[in-house]
């Protein structure tokens, strides 16, 4: 059971289909501390930055993402976290 | 000699009149002026509510200003403006090593992005279905 369960897992990510960075796809799109509603979309509920496995970006633009996300947060354009909601 | 560029982000004191931005603002110029730069642009980016709260303020007045200059010069530039207490806080990014004045490549952008409008939005442009279907994947 244990086995079956296993492959038809490793089947399943094998069909999926490939996420491009957005940033490669579209180079109009420039990737900017100071633009933090575009930032945004990369960071978790929790402010957490969002990992490149799941958003698809290539490593070279998630080089570039992290540091202008963590300029932002300096200049308190984005949170560092945010307050539990409890 | 090429000169670099630079840009300084800085927040300012909401509450402060327009007399202190215009002071502030010389004074600023002054100093890229007295160390050998010169400033490309100087403008207000608008106010905006604050992530986090900065030296007890919730809400800020965003500037940018371009320069060129030397490697001294942020240095000097920050030193002020550590001294000066309406700035709230302020950031340098060098942009280029060796800045040529006739290839533009930053043909400027609108700058006043911010402002009261656009503060708070949840804009959802795309990505957020998938993103919950591969975290369940990963687990």
């Amino acid at each position: 059971m244990v086995i079956t369960k296993a492959t038809i897992k490793k089947k399943r990510r094998f069909f999926k289909h490939r996420k491009v960075c957005r940033f490669c796809a579209d180079s109009s799109l420039k990737i900017d501390y100071k633009d933090a509603n575009l930032l945004q979309h990369f960071l978790t509920e929790r402010a957490k930055i969002v990992p490149r496995r799941i958003t698809g970006n290539c490593a070279k633009h998630q080089r570039e993402l992290t540091v202008a996300i963590k300029r932002a947060r300096q200049m308190a354009l984005l949170p560092y976290t945010t307050i539990a909601p409890i | 000699m090429y000169q670099r560029k630079y840009e300084v982000f800085f927040i300012v004191d909401p509450d402060l009149p327009d007399s202190d931005l215009k002071s502030l603002e010389t004074r600023l110029k002054e100093i890229v002026a007295r160390e050998g730069g010169s400033v490309l642009s100087y403008n207000s980016w608008g106010k905006k509510k604050l992530a986090y709260s900065v030296k007890k303020r919730t809400r800020g007045h965003y500037f940018l200003m371009e320069f060129l200059g030397g490697s001294e010069l942020p240095q000097e530039l920050e030193r002020n403006l550590k001294i000066d207490e309406r700035v709230l806080r302020f950031i340098t990014v060098k942009l280029d090593d060796r800045y040529e004045p006739g290839k533009d490549e930053s043909i400027q952008v609108p700058p006043p992005s911010y402002d009261e409008a656009s503060t708070e939005e949840g804009s959802s442009l795309e990505m957020p279905e998938q993103k919950e279907e591969q975290e369940q994947e990963n687990e």
